[in-house]
């Protein structure tokens, strides 16, 4: 009859008070038992506020509050470390019915997600614009790049980048939260300690994108130009570089 | 105690800049490990520069020692790499539990003190203390509970897991109050059998009144009462100074606030002999 106490104990926060009867009358627990309950919560839903800002700045702390809450339910931690609790929020979001008439605010999530991932990345020096420029033609197909650790980036079919970006400076918040229809892509980067932002279009996206999965400088300029072909490839890449968003030059294969 | 590690404050990441600039004597910082447990990045960029300045204490909430399990191998791991990379002064951890089957409520949560409650927890800590290569600090949780099944009162629990392990106590004298008031024993009671020597740390906080029920709730959120004082007083008479925290983790005031609290602190500790 002593044993289970710790499974019981869950079952007992979750709401059935009488699973602690053997060391707790129900009557004598709830007081307490809703203490810890609350705290549980609270710790859940600081922890997603924390992590979504911008949401927040568009839903307000209530409504954030509510659905971190029925996300913690849905989704609890996983990990004694809540700095990176919040991985599927954005998804869930999209999904969660009193969010249906904001389509913009998974989006939003996603990016405030991507934010928190550059920002506990690991250091690293970014590569120097001087080394890129230094490249000769032919080495191209022969070296490939590798990105900054910190570094971030998404692809949208609408201006969720723009929109995000506009809701950065919590004292001059947009007039309105309208969507352009225009794909737009984003990029954070994390070349010191202070995360960087820009939109990048879907050349420089699909670049480091191919970059990422392995590709050689050649094959990334390739799929990128395939991607835009009017890109401006020694312009783009001269920018990426001086963002930060590389950390080094590797062989390859 | 020297006068170089007096009394510390919580550090919050909105009062680094404060925290690095202060000169206070005596002063020191405790951190939740679990807070820094990244790859990289800001937040362990200003932990470096502010623990090459001052003693840094990492207080963990997450290890979840009286769990019916043993501790998270990955997170004792990553608490590893912090205590590396800090060489903190203190590291303690929580007599209660919060992870259990891979999921966690972040919570201290409470358990019956059982004989085999002991015996597990205390293979627990000796794990902990193994892995870190150093001792540690448990300390006394807020119980809201009044549950039975215990074998054992918290202070001879707390002792007897002191003897088996070697491992000190954190004594969180507004925990104390809490509980005492919560469950209905004296505190001071409580605090005068504790054993001195076991006790490596004193941590005082804030606590509010609950809504509904009359409980009362370690907040963390409010300065600290000053009935909490007076048991830090009698605590601190009885057993000579020891680093002592104003611990602060909700609402959290201007730096310069938390330093008041703290200097009434140091204080109190600078006017009690020096314990040999």
């Amino acid at each position: 009859m002593r044993d289970a106490f710790h499974e019981r104990f869950l079952a007992a926060v979750a709401g059935d008070a009488a699973a602690l009867a053997p060391w707790c009358a129900p009557n004598a627990a709830e007081a307490g038992l809703s203490v810890y309950r609350n705290t549980v919560g609270k710790g859940c839903a600081d922890a997603l506020a924390a992590q979504f800002p911008t949401v927040e700045r568009v839903v307000g702390p209530a409504w954030l509050a509510a659905a971190a809450t029925a996300h913690a339910t849905a989704c609890p931690p996983r990990t004694a470390s809540l700095l990176a609790y919040g991985e599927a929020f954005p998804t869930w979001l999209a999904d969660f019915p009193p969010a249906a008439d904001m389509p913009y605010l998974a989006g939003l999530a996603q990016l405030d997600w991507l934010w928190t991932c550059a920002h506990l990345a690991a250091d690293a020096r970014p590569l120097a614009p001087e080394a890129a420029a230094a490249l000769s033609p032919a080495a191209f197909s022969t070296h490939a790049l590798v990105l900054h650790p910190a570094t971030r980036f998404a692809d949208f079919e609408d201006g969720t980048p723009s929109l995000w970006r506009a809701l950065q400076s919590p004292d001059a918040p947009p007039k309105t939260l309208e969507l352009n229809d225009a794909p737009e892509g984003l990029l954070l980067v994390r070349p010191g300690l202070d995360i960087r932002h820009q939109l990048i279009g879907p050349g420089e996206l699909m670049f480091l994108a191919a970059s990422s999965a392995g590709a050689s400088l050649l094959e990334a300029a390739m799929a990128a130009l395939a991607a835009e072909p009017g890109l401006d490839l020694s312009t783009a890449f001269a920018g990426l570089v001086a963002a930060g968003a590389f950390t080094a030059l590797r062989k390859h294969p | 105690m020297t006068q170089s590690f007096t009394a510390g404050v919580s550090l919050k990441p909105q009062h680094y800049a404060d925290a690095l600039a202060c000169r206070a004597e005596g002063l020191w910082f405790e951190a939740h490990p679990e807070n820094y447990m990244a790859a990289g990045g800001p937040r362990l960029a200003w932990l470096d520069a502010i623990a090459r300045d001052r003693p840094v204490s990492l207080h963990g909430v997450g290890l979840s020692l009286a769990a019916d399990e043993a501790p998270d191998e990955g997170h004792l791991a990553a608490l590893k790499r912090l205590v590396d990379r800090y060489r903190p002064a203190l590291v303690s951890e929580h007599l209660a539990w919060s992870m259990r089957r891979g999921v966690y409520a972040p919570d201290l949560l409470p358990f019956p003190r059982t004989l085999r409650a002991l015996s597990r927890i205390a293979d627990n800590v000796d794990r902990m203390q193994e892995v870190l290569g150093r001792r540690v600090l448990i300390e006394n949780p807020s119980l809201y509970l009044p549950l039975g099944g215990h074998d054992l009162g918290e202070v001879e629990f707390l002792a007897e897991l002191s003897r088996r392990t070697g491992c000190g106590l954190l004594v969180d004298v507004n925990n104390v109050f809490v509980s005492a008031h919560n469950l209905g024993y004296s505190a001071e009671a409580y605090l005068d059998a504790l054993p001195a020597a076991a006790i490596g740390e004193i941590h005082l906080a804030g606590h509010a009144p609950d809504a509904r029920a009359d409980l009362l709730i370690d907040t963390h959120g409010a300065p600290v009462a000053e009935a909490v004082w007076s048991l830090y007083a009698r605590l601190v008479e009885r057993i000579g100074p020891r680093p002592t925290l104003i611990e602060r983790d909700d609402d959290i005031p201007a730096f310069d606030m938390l330093m008041a609290e703290r200097e009434r602190a140091h204080g109190l500790l600078l006017r009690e002999p020096v314990d040999a």
